[in-house]
């Protein structure tokens, strides 16, 4: 058992690819306890992805990859800044609502970080702010990405813990918003202590046409739900007249991010009203947007379209291949006891649930700080799960801490991935980004802390929309 | 950007316009597909054929009203070789998740001798289950797949072809850094630009 944990962890921190050492670490056992014969590495290797719900990984990839070049990014911005451009400290909220917005449609904080990370940042140190804040903003608003559906995370979690991805969808709903105006509310306090004006003059026509756009994306599931459930109408003909009427408005008045904020409400919205399983809302993201770059706005080309399959079958096979080694990492864990005893071992500290989940969240957080996201799933849930359970405490909920706890290790030194993406983007060092970013660590903490002890922010709406048993 | 000249040092009221104008950039992509080996364009087919499958699902349940079951179960074995041959992508670009906080405290020499003991390890483990992944193959051969009559061990040598690249990939990798004499742990810098 020491083997497996700590051959495990010597190994990642030598360098080795962490599925390579959660996989190798599990071989070594086996090879010197000869417990099994080691044929079953193998097996459990390619039975790790042998699963249709994990299809959803590359979909929600994919999707999110496709949105990048769809030619959206421009007109989200430009919706962001007539919502929020005009408050104090605009450009970071504008930062802010567009990861909001991103991360509804693509699933992982690092993309976003290094992705749209790099044009925030510029942009916002062009119009005069620190390298520090605009580091800052960018690093806490990443954290929205696995929070806010669709997310990867939450899909391995749901795999690992064998409960719904759709009601943990939900769940992070929100979270998402509740931390989005923590985040909002911190970058007002900014402004005021610096006495930062408005980034743009305030305008009643520009907010009222961005107020309009979100009533409209809004409607648009509100005219299904009347359709169907006051008028009779069936789903297909109900869901197909919104569409036709939808694009017959953007046709007419070229909105500008209406088509785009379409895309979290057919993802978000789909699985909320239990349409469609994740994979199919993910698939249903995908069509979306290649509607959009190939038919709508004509962006894509077959090389965009080339480049991002490639980034996505990168991604996919990066994260998957930590689920094929943790598999058998996690069954090793389980089958010889391991688990057990760990468990058994929290449990004489306590059997008090708001003690353990304090104590749960100190080793998570301690955890991410030094493992990658899915890894940290992998290896966690079965040794928590069960004690989770025993406790009566909410696996969905305990979902969301667990996932939370991980992206705010994902901030931390040492091994914060983000932190050091943001690092090579912005060109400072380690350290000059730790400092920029710890400010915003209070906000985060705080929304953990609300988020951990009452479980309700979590699951009203799942339990609200009948998602939970 | 008219403005970048005004250099204020703190944030100033410009028109909308021009703060939108920052984000332009975002929806300009360049592209070169140079980089990319045949496996990826493979790996690339198995991902669509994928897609179409999972499409062919989507609409056959919502459209058609009734789903086919073999498109779900093909689905799956799709994305066996779209995770081990897109793995092999990872190694040959350095792209698999791994921490090299280790490597920013240890002395040029020492990095040198420990990245390349990580070269060896990563290569022998793709050797060893390469070769596990073979006698599983032939252990399950003749197994016939759930919802259709075709051999389920093909999936497995598909697997296989990805371990098997990986060892290919993963050789060859540590040949260049060893002739190079770095590697992405000891300057990671040295690898950003290769995305572009």
């Amino acid at each position: 058992m020491a083997i497996l944990i700590f051959g495990f962890l010597a190994l990642m921190l030598f360098g080795l690819p962490v599925a390579v050492a959660m996989a190798g670490a599990s071989l070594i056992y086996i090879l010197t306890s000869g417990s099994v014969p080691d044929i079953v590495v193998a097996q459990r290797m390619i039975a790790g992805i042998e699963s249709f719900p994990l299809l959803a990984v590359p979909f929600f990839i994919l999707a999110g990859n496709l949105m990048n070049v769809a030619g959206i990014t421009g007109r989200i911005y430009n919706f962001a800044v007539a919502l929020v451009g005009w408050m104090k400290g605009g450009l970071g909220q504008v930062n802010i609502i567009g990861s909001v917005i991103f991360s509804g449609m693509s699933g992982t904080a690092i993309a976003d970080a290094a992705g749209l990370g790099a044009i925030e940042i510029k942009a916002m140190k062009d119009h005069g702010y620190s390298t520090e804040f605009s580091v800052g903003v960018t690093a806490a608003s990443a954290t929205l990405g696995p929070i806010i559906p669709p997310s990867l995370p939450f899909v391995i979690y749901g795999m690992m813990a064998n409960v719904s991805i759709g009601a943990l969808f939900v769940a992070g709903i929100l979270p998402g918003l509740f931390m989005t105006l923590l985040m909002m509310f911190t970058v007002a306090y900014f402004a005021r202590k610096n006495g930062w004006g408005a980034d743009t003059p305030f305008v009643w026509s520009r907010l009222g046409e961005a107020t309009l756009e979100i009533v409209i994306v809004l409607a648009f599931p509100m005219a299904i739900w009347l359709m169907t459930t006051y008028a009779g109408v069936s789903v297909n003909l109900a869901a197909g007249g919104a569409f036709a009427v939808l694009l017959a408005l953007d046709w007419y008045f070229n909105f500008s991010a209406v088509m785009a904020l379409m895309a979290p409400v057919i993802l978000i919205g789909g699985m909320t009203m239990g349409w469609f399983t994740p994979t199919e809302a993910a698939m249903a993201a995908v069509i979306w947007a290649l509607f959009l770059g190939l038919v709508r706005y004509r962006s894509m080309t077959f090389k965009t379209l080339a480049k991002a399959t490639f980034d996505t079958i990168e991604t996919t096979a990066s994260v998957l291949f930590i689920v094929t080694a943790a598999s058998i990492f996690a069954w090793l864990l389980t089958t010889t006891q391991a688990a057990q005893l760990l468990a058994d071992w929290i449990l004489s500290v306590t059997q008090n649930k708001w003690v353990f989940l304090l104590l749960a969240n100190v080793l998570i957080l301690f955890v991410g700080c030094f493992i990658d996201t899915i890894a940290a799933i992998t290896i966690l849930v079965p040794i928590l799960l069960p004690i989770v359970l025993k406790l009566h405490i909410d696996p969905i909920h305990f979902g969301l801490i667990m996932t939370l706890n991980l992206m705010v290790g994902l901030l931390h030194p040492p091994l914060g991935m983000v932190l050091f993406v943001l690092a090579r983007i912005s060109k400072m060092s380690v350290e000059r980004t730790t400092m920029a970013i710890v400010p915003w660590l209070i906000p985060l903490l705080l929304a953990l802390v609300a988020i951990t002890y009452i479980p309700q922010i979590t699951l009203w709406l799942p339990q609200y929309m009948g998602m939970l048993k | 950007m008219s403005a970048v000249a005004d250099n204020l040092n703190a944030p100033h009221e410009v028109a909308a316009e021009e703060l939108v104008a920052s984000f332009a950039e975002a929806d300009h992509h360049e592209v070169d597909l140079g980089g990319y080996s045949v496996e990826d364009w493979i790996c690339f087919g198995f991902f669509w054929l994928m897609s179409g499958l999972v499409f062919l699902q989507f609409f056959s349940r919502y459209v058609l009203n009734s789903s086919y079951a073999w498109t779900e179960e093909l689905a799956v074995y799709c994305l066996i070789p779209v995770v081990f041959i897109g793995s092999a992508m990872c190694v040959r670009r350095s792209r698999h998740i791994q921490v090299n906080i280790l490597y920013r405290y240890l002395p040029a020499a020492a990095a040198r001798i420990c990245s390349t003991l990580v070269d060896v390890a990563r290569t022998a483990f793709f050797a060893y289950v390469a070769w596990l992944v073979a006698r599983y193959a032939l252990a399950v051969d003749n197994e016939p797949m759930t919802t259709i009559e075709w051999n389920k061990s093909h999936v497995y040598w598909l697997a296989f072809a990805g371990f098997a690249l990986m060892l290919v990939r993963s050789v060859q990798v540590s040949w260049v850094n060893f002739a190079q004499g770095y590697s992405i742990l000891e300057r990671p810098e040295a690898y950003d630009g290769a995305d572009e």
